[in-house]
């Protein structure tokens, strides 16, 4: 998948197409991204939920190659569209379906006021983003990055920083994940 | 101008998540909420580094063990409804 998209990078440039090519991609993903999302939780199919969370998650790795971080675009795929959204659809899957078309989704008064709070943080976020000088930030924070940062692919800066900086979280992380299939297999089991 | 459309997108993601996770009345509704919302957190890292991948695999072992929970749940109580936790006060 990096070699693909080098290889597109390097016929674009020749193309001088590369900047349209980013716009309509990014435009296309964030109207995709949206239309999923509400159909996720407007739905009442649980199933099509579950799906249009899957075109999501798609949607989401592909703004991680847009955004040049080719190894977690990839570790995104794998875990959360192969292995969590089947989990979630085998959840789905098991529970009993004939319970679930009694379960209108009517618009109680709960729905609306949490509507008006979510709204509400949202304007204050997407005001508070477009306020910010980002440019600023990023410029002071570059001392602590790895040195010729823009020679080494996405892959190898996350394993120098797995091997240097975050060698103990890594530890840590292999014995939860231990300990959550473990617990997971006694929990399900009969 | 790429770098504010995806924190944009990613606040958009969150509220949208927080706001299925409140009103589903479906435990793995539920759950799907959260892993939305973990994703709209994730995409906030940009220059994918380390974390992202942490967050990756705290979100998976949650996954595993939330729907684990429920199944058991549905296995005894036969519903999955989210407000049927009063009836412990029988």
């Amino acid at each position: 998948m990096k070699s693909i998209s080098i290889y597109l990078s390097l016929i674009l440039h020749r193309t001088d197409l590369l900047g349209p090519i980013h716009n309509f991609l990014l435009v296309f993903l964030g109207s995709s991204l949206i239309l999923g999302s509400l159909g996720m939780v407007l739905l009442t199919n649980p199933i099509y939920s579950a799906l249009s969370l899957g075109l999501v998650l798609v949607c989401i790795s592909l703004f991680y190659i847009l955004s040049n971080s080719h190894f977690v675009a990839a570790a995104q795929l794998f875990i959360y569209v192969g292995a969590i959204n089947v989990l979630i659809l085998f959840a789905v899957m098991f529970m009993n379906g004939s319970e679930y078309y009694k379960d209108f989704n009517l618009w109680t008064i709960g729905n609306g006021l949490t509507s008006l709070v979510c709204t509400s943080i949202l304007v204050s976020l997407i005001t508070t983003i477009l306020d910010t000088s980002w440019y600023g930030i990023i410029w002071t924070t570059r001392s602590n990055q790895i040195i010729e940062q823009d020679l080494l692919s996405n892959s190898q800066q996350i394993g120098i920083h797995l091997a240097i900086d975050f060698f103990l979280p890594f530890e840590f992380i292999s014995i939860i994940l231990l300990v959550a299939l473990i617990g997971a297999i006694v929990v399900a089991r009969q | 101008m790429m770098l504010e459309h995806i924190l944009v997108l990613s606040a958009y993601l969150f509220s949208i998540g927080i706001y299925g996770l409140i009103t589903s009345r479906n435990m793995v509704r539920a759950l799907m909420c959260l892993e939305l919302i973990l994703n709209a957190v994730n995409i906030n890292f940009l220059k994918g580094n380390i974390f992202s991948i942490f967050v990756i695999a705290i979100a998976a072992a949650e996954a595993s063990i939330g729907s684990a929970i429920v199944s058991s749940i549905y296995r005894n109580r036969k519903s999955t409804r989210i407000n049927q936790s009063t009836l412990l006060n029988k």
